[in-house]
């Protein structure tokens, strides 16, 4: 950690406009950016300063020039908005007929129903001290904390999925509020995941700090 | 909602828009892999960046105020945030590149700032700063640099470096006021 009061001259307000300044450069070190980070989510004034120094330095944005990106938006899409496998329906293909009379008819019923929140997992500490919901309706996910407390200042609760065999991949920070997030049933099997990760969530895009809950996804329709 | 195409975008996103999420990333990925390379020096890290960059876009697009500022200063604030903390993450050893950047970026830059008007006025307050001190800053927006790249660049130590570069930033905000 530095001292973030070099000048005792300067007034309180400049100080915080010099310590938002450089944030918003980037000169700081993990530990005084987090700090910063978890003062802005309590401080108003102090992001507002912040977002101040984003405007006043933007058009320097011009001095950077343009890179032809890669292709990755499949990628990005396909993490961010997976594809349940459809179920195998072959089999009863010589039902086809009465499979279709019988479709339209639960159809009716679902298009009528109010979509109905599913429970799809319960990520909980063995006390139940702490622990997120996840629910799923229509395309959204959305994970609750149910008991206990955020993370401390300075580092905050990331949620993630880990498919069979694959790298987790964020869904997003728990924070003060419920995480909704647009994404389909996750597949029995697959496993949620919460880590102890600086403000603001995992530099790396993996799980950087403790995993303190998973649970596998119990249900899959 | 209205000049600002970028911003409508991330709005949709926002809304759960998938169409407006590829018409982002049509209209956005060059200059946000451009920040990122600058920052990050690295083609493949910077790929694997701007993947992590668009998952923060989706899942962050309804924080995005359009009454607040631009859609593009919203997304590169988060790509820049996503690669500095990549960099302040390394082992000290690696943070040295860069440095060599900011010599031959600066001058050409200074020329395509003259376009805009509010470009113009930010670098008139560069200009008010002292040469090196104004490099110092933009090294440091511009090039993630660090005030230990930073201090060894310009053969000062730290905290004569975080001085400058402090009293810089509020004699920057006085001008730009």
């Amino acid at each position: 950690m530095t001292d973030t009061t070099l000048e005792p001259d300067a007034s309180p307000e400049d100080n915080d406009d010099a310590l938002a300044g450089e944030y918003v450069l980037g000169v700081l070190d993990m530990a005084d950016r987090s700090a910063v980070e978890a003062r802005m989510k309590a401080d108003t004034v102090f992001a507002a300063r912040v977002a101040a120094w984003e405007q006043r330095l933007s058009p320097l944005d011009d001095e950077t020039p343009e890179v032809a990106a890669p292709d990755v938006l499949a990628k990005i899409e396909a993490r961010l908005f997976p594809v349940a496998e459809k179920p195998q329906r072959s089999l009863f293909g010589w039902l086809s007929g009465m499979a279709f009379a019988v479709a339209v008819a639960v159809a009716a019923v679902v298009v009528l129903a109010p979509p109905t929140p599913e429970v799809v997992a319960v990520l909980a500490t063995k006390d139940a001290g702490l622990s997120y919901q996840l629910t799923h309706v229509g395309d959204r996910l959305t994970a609750t904390r149910v008991a206990g407390q955020p993370a401390p200042a300075g580092q905050v609760h990331q949620l993630w999925i880990i498919a069979p065999g694959q790298s987790p991949v964020s869904l997003g920070l728990l924070e003060d509020e419920a995480l909704v997030i647009d994404y389909p049933v996750p597949p029995a099997g697959w496993l949620f995941a919460v880590s102890v990760e600086p403000a603001g969530g995992s530099p790396s895009g993996l799980p950087t700090g403790p995993v303190i809950l998973t649970a596998p996804v119990t249900s899959d329709t | 909602m209205t000049d600002d195409p970028i911003a409508n975008h991330i709005a949709n996103c926002a809304a759960g828009d998938r169409a407006a999420f590829r018409a982002l990333y049509r209209d956005s990925s060059a200059k946000l892999m451009g920040v990122l390379l600058r920052i990050l020096g690295e083609r493949s890290e910077a790929e694997d960046a701007l993947q992590e960059v668009y998952t923060r876009v989706w899942t962050r697009a309804g924080r995005f105020d359009a009454t607040k500022g631009r859609g593009m200063t919203w997304l590169i604030a988060i790509a820049r945030n996503l690669a500095i903390d990549r960099l302040r993450s390394r082992p000290a050893a690696a943070s040295d590149d860069g440095l060599d950047m900011v010599q031959d970026s600066t001058p050409r830059a200074e020329a395509r700032l003259i376009a805009q008007g509010e470009a113009r006025r930010v670098t008139d307050c560069f200009a008010t700063l002292e040469p090196d001190r104004a490099a110092a800053v933009k090294g440091a927006y511009l090039d993630g640099l660090s005030y230990d790249d930073l201090a060894a660049r310009h053969g000062v130590p730290l905290n004569t470096m975080r001085t400058w570069l402090r009293r810089s930033l509020l004699k920057l905000k006085e001008c730009l006021e």
